[in-house]
């Protein structure tokens, strides 16, 4: 028993130090700024609408439906992995104490979210449905109550069916699970108890079917993966992840754009990077995604103190990790052997940031077209841009 | 004309060497297969040669220049095809042979004629848009042996070549590397296929510990060895057994 408990406390604490890692740099990166940015907007928007909202915008059913869908999302972290189907499978019978503790932590890792969103309601349903602030409180005990209920059924439902019509049972459980919050904030006590009925039996059922089936490692393997590789692929956004090897796509529409590239021996490595930058997902959608945000800013900001600064930092990062990505290269490639100086790609990928970045000003610039003093802009993006790409290291 | 010439090198990762003041020349349309065990030293050997490994003692010269008197002469000088395929994934098999030309200086049109005649033979001319994912084991080293060829280089360096090939197209690259001898150009290849390497190598090297155990033709391996009806194999197994006694 002790083993497994063991086996349970590496993983979490090697998942643990995994998940930190990659979270340093997502809250050091220029998405974190965006995010941020967002969330204030948000917040700002949210406070104004609820001064002025009217009394008959029905609060209880939409914090019902909100929290139904964020409790019945209750993917369980359970940590196995490939190789646990031939080692673990003798100790079957054993591995309730191991899936106890991978439902506690899954338990404790996804119910601050709904706590949270919970309590963002909290002064809509006070202002707006005029709830007492003691049946909110009920409503967040019952919150965390849900939240455990329904981590506990999708295990188990996953568990009987192998993860099949797993969308049905989640579909299930956030009707029952709207429905009893709705029941509770609005008093309806005979509803709520026919609903505690069925959410005693709901469990029971899976509990009973899942006895006559062996656990589906194969099911869980694969989920553990998704989850992992969601996890990569978020933190890729902000980071090099040696995990995701980023997809290549042929993208035909820009070849016109590769074609401008003069096939001369001075110009190989252009060649090389600028067909990498526009084909591997990582650099392409890096690049397109700083663009984008930059552009909307610049066209629907109206402060032109906030259109500068969010311009000149996505300028910044664009240069700065075009620079580094398309700079470096494997640990050894064909190109290492060729007859050119031995800073040829470097040089090479500063040129192509920087036509990058050209692009990206010409896009600002237009997109901030209408606006006072819109050609600010798109001089900012080039001008930053420049300096980084000279100046950084 | 000596192409390659490797004197008193010594090498390695760390402090302690992984090759032993080795001594060898490759003469103009040699062919010299580098034989040896798993761990004998034959990549590191390699690695020093094209330049990814600098020697702690020791010169290596290509057409008489060490690679530090004159680089670009050094790397237009061999081209090289490693044990695993090295490509881009971003990029399409023409795009490699056109990569390779522009790096090495040689005109499109120049590259096209040299690769058409092996893009037949290879039949991988239908495939010239594909990209590496696409590709089997054997295609990929089809590819590496397409851009190593168009450059024709005084020097080729294989590194065992023959792994994931068909029979046809290993024919069709030893029949490549004839070619290149006739005009002239030296071929160093590393390989555990015995027989291919006795058959057609003009010369072996065994290799021992990091150490030359033994080089020359066949003869004059029978004779080191002392063993005048041996074959590769035999001579091989001796030489392994040599250690044990040791």
């Amino acid at each position: 028993m002790n083993n497994l408990n063991d086996v349970w406390r590496k993983r979490f604490n090697h998942y643990i130090s995994e998940l930190q890692k990659y979270m340093k740099y997502i809250f050091t990166g220029h998405m974190a700024l965006v995010i941020v940015f967002l969330l204030g907007a948000g917040g700002y928007k949210y406070s104004n609408w609820l001064k002025e909202a009217s009394h008959d915008f029905p609060a209880i059913w939409v914090t019902a439906v909100v929290m139904g869908l964020v409790l019945a999302f209750s993917k369980p972290v359970t940590l196995i992995k490939k190789p646990d189907e031939v080692y673990l499978l003798p100790l079957e019978t054993k591995m309730s104490t191991y899936f106890n503790k991978a439902l506690n932590y899954s338990l404790m890792s996804q119910v601050a979210v709904a706590g949270v969103i919970y309590v963002v309601m909290w002064p809509m349903l006070r202002q707006v449905g005029e709830l007492p602030a003691s049946g909110i409180a009920i409503g967040l005990a019952f919150t965390i109550l849900l939240k455990w209920w329904n981590v506990h059924v999708e295990f188990m439902f996953r568990w009987a069916l192998e993860g099949r019509y797993i969308w049905l049972d989640r579909f299930a459980r956030a009707v029952l699970s709207a429905l009893f919050i709705y029941s509770l904030l609005h008093h309806e006590s005979m509803i709520a108890l026919v609903l505690i009925i069925i959410l005693a039996i709901y469990p029971i059922v899976c509990k009973k079917r899942t006895l006559e089936k062996p656990f589906p490692y194969e099911h869980f393997v694969q989920l553990e993966e998704n989850r992992m590789m969601g996890i990569y692929r978020f933190a890729n956004y902000f980071t090099d992840v040696p995990a995701v090897s980023g997809s290549i796509k042929r993208r035909r529409y820009l070849d016109f754009i590769v074609n401008m590239i003069p096939k001369t021996k001075e110009k190989t490595f252009d060649y090389y990077l600028l067909r990498s930058l526009i084909r591997t997902d990582d650099n392409f959608f890096l690049w397109l995604r700083l663009t984008v945000i930059s552009a909307l800013v610049a066209a629907f900001a109206n402060i032109p103190i906030i259109i500068g600064i969010v311009v000149t930092a996505l300028a910044f990062a664009t240069a700065i990790q075009l620079k580094q990505t398309l700079g470096k290269s494997a640990e050894f490639s064909m190109s290492m052997l060729y007859p050119l100086k031995g800073d040829a790609r470097q040089q090479a990928a500063i040129r192509i940031a920087r036509y990058s970045i050209i692009v990206q000003a010409v896009i600002v610039l237009l997109a901030g077209i209408g606006t006072p003093y819109f050609y600010i802009q798109g001089i900012i993006v080039l001008v930053v841009g420049e300096l980084t790409l000279r100046l950084s290291k | 004309m000596t192409i390659l010439e490797v004197t008193n090198v010594t090498g390695g990762y760390t402090r302690k060497p992984v090759i032993h003041n080795l001594n060898f020349k490759l003469e103009a349309g040699e062919l010299v297969g580098l034989v040896g065990l798993n761990g004998a030293g034959k990549s590191t050997a390699i690695k020093h040669i094209i330049g990814m490994m600098q020697p702690q003692e020791g010169i290596i010269k290509i057409n008489g220049k060490t690679m530090k008197e004159d680089m670009d002469m050094y790397r237009t000088s061999f081209s090289y095809i490693p044990e695993t395929p090295v490509l881009y994934d971003e990029l399409t098999l023409k795009e490699h042979l056109e990569l390779t030309a522009m790096a090495f200086g040689i005109e499109l049109p120049t590259m096209r004629a040299r690769v058409q005649p092996l893009l037949e033979e290879f039949r991988m001319e239908k495939r010239l848009n594909w990209f590496p994912s696409h590709f089997s084991k054997g295609m990929r080293q089809k590819v590496m042996v397409m851009c190593a060829f168009l450059v024709k280089p005084s020097l080729y360096i294989i590194d065992e070549p023959f792994l994931g090939l068909d029979p046809l197209a290993i024919s069709v690259l030893l029949e490549q590397m004839d070619e290149q001898k006739k005009k002239g150009s030296a071929i160093l290849m590393s390989t555990h296929v015995l027989a291919t390497a006795e058959k057609h190598c003009d010369k072996i090297l065994l290799l021992h510990n990091g150490k030359v155990r033994a080089f020359g033709t066949m003869d004059d391996l029978r004779q080191a060895f002392n063993m005048p009806e041996a074959t590769l194999d035999d001579l091989y197994i001796a030489m392994t057994k040599e250690e044990e006694h040791e």
